[in-house]
């Protein structure tokens, strides 16, 4: 029984991780500018997601070592290095990202610009990892997050042609406006794959004290969260399809996509979003604090715990205070949370291959996982992963720049 | 050797933000048109708050007004550039207007300018179709 | 036991299993008639930023004497201190007295402790 409550790990890992600012704002660009056609590519993402993050937490529960411990110890501290580097930047974009989401959501809330939320947003965000323990994030970040559920009312009650939705299941190519349609694709892809995600829920894992019994309920958690955000994520781009696409409105800016379910729940549908919004920018800015910060403290071997009071790991929580009060700076200064988003992304996909070649190696190291490595299935599903990854990291930059 | 190359991508998106093409500039002008119409839309069956309402319609004004001096300087071939800038500056109009009324929470009056936005909207529509079949 | 595979960048942790810090080089003793053998273990510092590039190690070095705990010598444990080589290593020491976790030391001290609500350093021997 107490095993069915960790999915509470799951939801707010998909919740924090998969549905946030990033990815409803690339759903909603991809069903006003392409209706269903790009589904498969919110599909494929979680896929690919449901098997990286059942590997991260089968490594954790098994070896007592995070996917971060596992690579340096493997892959030695230069390695190590580029991806510190490289994930810094980009969870710090994204991080922005984020808190800018919770602060444009409290902006069509009450009509303050965000500006003027973003040094309150940060302090409010730091003041809930200062004092609360990790119990605490992962279950009411999981529940507030439900009130994203409401996209999927929105998008069933505005009745879709559920035959397009599932021919946009099946990857196709755009018939115009190709480079347009391919940066899109990638940017889904690149808002899914977050390798943020994948360190939270494997660190997540060691917090909640997994062991090997935990392996067949690691399964479902996984299996269970992606699809939550994945679902979410496609009844956003199912929304967009059919309250925006018809009236020819292309979403670059907040006060856009804040319209989104007003035709399909005219009472609720405006405060609904900016709440579902609030709340999933809220665990995903919760969820990359932190993982910044886990990922530093497990690279360099210092004492981590979300649990602990923060003098007992001081650098840890040293970590997560500077990056959370750095990420308010352009915010402060009015830079659009909405382009960092963009930029944020395909720098995501650009990086990928340096978080996910790993996996392969990792999930197959008798030393750390014993019986339970990697079969013959999901290895060649994290070698499709992986390709997968280098044509990301090929093709997002060109893209960015012709269709961006 | 990687280390440069991580440095080189920050400066490749700097180089990305590039100026969009005159026909890009023509969707967007579509967009935001139809978005200060479906805000107007909204606030008059009383789903939106009214400041929300005023900022939304203020920044598609703001907007098209920028993309219309961008339109002037570098119009798109094969549309009336005369029509087009009468259309967007006549539109630009109604939705300072349109702001105004919100506050004033004349609905009636709202309702006509937003009818009329519509029909502004409908003439850039067929500039675009129209640039759109030429090509 | 491969020193590189199994010892080299795991996590070391105190006697009384507190982290302090990952491995970051060996020191062997190469005699000219005994085989060569591990003397110290070393941690931290400029010794970790070498192994990427000299540059980095000299700037890592500058910064720390401008910043934090000033330590000159690099940490190092002998070998005879390490209890076990598991999937981390156990070392027969005290944490706070090598040196390893001056800086968590420090950083608690100078600036989380200085934030209210973050309990105090002090209690961690309980």
């Amino acid at each position: 029984m107490k095993k069915i409550l960790e999915l509470a790990l799951g939801l707010i890992t998909s919740v924090g991780g998969f549905l946030e600012i990033g990815s409803v704002t690339t759903a909603m660009q991809a069903g006003a500018s392409f209706g269903y056609q790009l589904l498969w590519a919110i599909l494929l993402g979680t896929v690919c997601l449901v098997f990286l993050v059942e590997m991260s937490g089968r490594l954790s529960a098994v070896s007592k070592h995070t996917i971060v411990d596992a690579t340096r110890e493997r892959f030695g501290f230069p390695f190590f290095f580029f991806v510190a580097v490289a994930m810094t930047i980009v969870s710090f974009l994204v991080l922005v990202a984020e808190l800018g989401g919770i602060g444009l959501s409290l902006q069509v809330l009450t009509g303050i610009g965000f500006p003027w939320w973003a040094v309150f947003v940060s302090v409010a965000v730091w003041l809930l990892m200062w004092k609360g323990s990790f119990s605490l994030i992962e279950n009411g970040a999981s529940l507030l997050g439900l009130v994203t559920l409401s996209f999927v009312v929105a998008a069933v009650k505005m009745h879709p042609d559920w035959g397009s939705v599932a021919h946009g299941l099946l990857p196709t190519l755009a018939s115009d406006n190709k480079a347009k349609y391919g940066f899109v694709a990638v940017s889904i892809l690149g808002a899914s794959i977050s390798p943020y995600l994948m360190y939270f829920y494997s660190s997540g894992t060691i917090e909640d004290k997994w062991d090997e019994s935990y392996i067949p309920m690691n399964r479902i958690i996984a299996g269970v969260g992606m699809s939550f955000g994945g679902i979410l994520s496609m009844a956003v781009l199912v929304a967009a399809v059919l309250a925006l696409q018809p009236r020819g409105i292309d979403v670059q800016k907040f006060e856009q996509a804040a319209l989104l379910m007003t035709p399909a729940l005219p009472k609720w549908g405006f405060v609904l979003f900016a709440f579902a919004m609030l709340f999933a920018c809220l665990g995903a800015a919760l969820e990359i604090s932190l993982s910044i910060a886990y990922f530093f403290a497990q690279g360099f071997g210092w004492s981590w715990s979300e649990d602990l009071s923060p003098s007992k790991d001081a650098r840890f929580c040293f970590v997560y205070t500077l990056i959370i009060l750095l990420a308010a700076i352009p915010l402060v200064f009015g830079v659009d949370p909405i382009k960092v988003t963009t930029m944020s992304m395909a720098l995501t996909a650009a990086t990928l291959p340096l978080p996910i070649v790993p996996f392969l190696f990792l999930m197959n190291d008798p030393i750390y996982l014993g019986e339970h490595r990697n079969g013959w299935f999901s290895n060649s599903v994290v070698t499709i992963i992986i390709l997968i990854s280098f044509v990301l990291a090929i093709i997002s930059i060109p893209l960015q720049i012709v269709g961006g | 050797m990687q280390l440069k190359a991580l440095l080189a991508i920050p400066v490749l998106f700097l180089w990305a933000c590039k100026q969009p093409t005159p026909a890009e500039q023509l969707d967007s002008a579509l967009s935001w048109l139809a978005t200060a119409g479906m805000a107007g839309d909204a606030w008059l069956r009383h789903t939106t708050p009214d400041r929300y309402t005023r900022e939304t319609l203020e920044l598609s004004r703001k907007t098209l007004e920028q993309i219309r001096g961008d339109l002037l300087k570098a119009p798109p071939s094969k549309v009336d550039a005369a029509s087009l800038d009468g259309a967007l500056t006549r539109s630009r109009r109604r939705i300072a207007q349109m702001a105004k009324l919100v506050e004033a929470k004349d609905s009636p009056a709202f309702a006509t300018q937003l009818d009329s936005l519509r029909s502004d909207e409908k003439i850039v529509k067929q500039l675009d179709d129209s640039a759109n079949a030429g090509q | 036991m491969k020193l590189v595979r199994d010892v080299l960048d795991k996590k070391l942790c105190d006697r009384e299993g507190c982290p302090m810090g990952r491995v970051s080089g060996l020191v062997m003793h190469v005699g000219e008639h005994s085989q060569p053998r591990v003397t110290h273990i070393q941690i931290g510092g400029t010794t970790l930023w070498m192994r990427i590039h000299p540059a980095l190690a000299k700037l890592a070095d500058t910064l720390s004497g401008v910043w934090g705990p000033k330590r000159k010598a690099p940490i190092r444990i002998p070998w005879s201190r390490v209890e076990s080589v598991g999937r981390d290593i156990k070392l027969d020491v005290d944490a706070k007295e090598t040196g390893a976790i001056d800086w968590e030391v420090w950083l608690a001290k100078h600036i989380i402790e200085r934030i209210p609500g973050a309990g105090s350093e002090e209690e961690k021997k309980k």
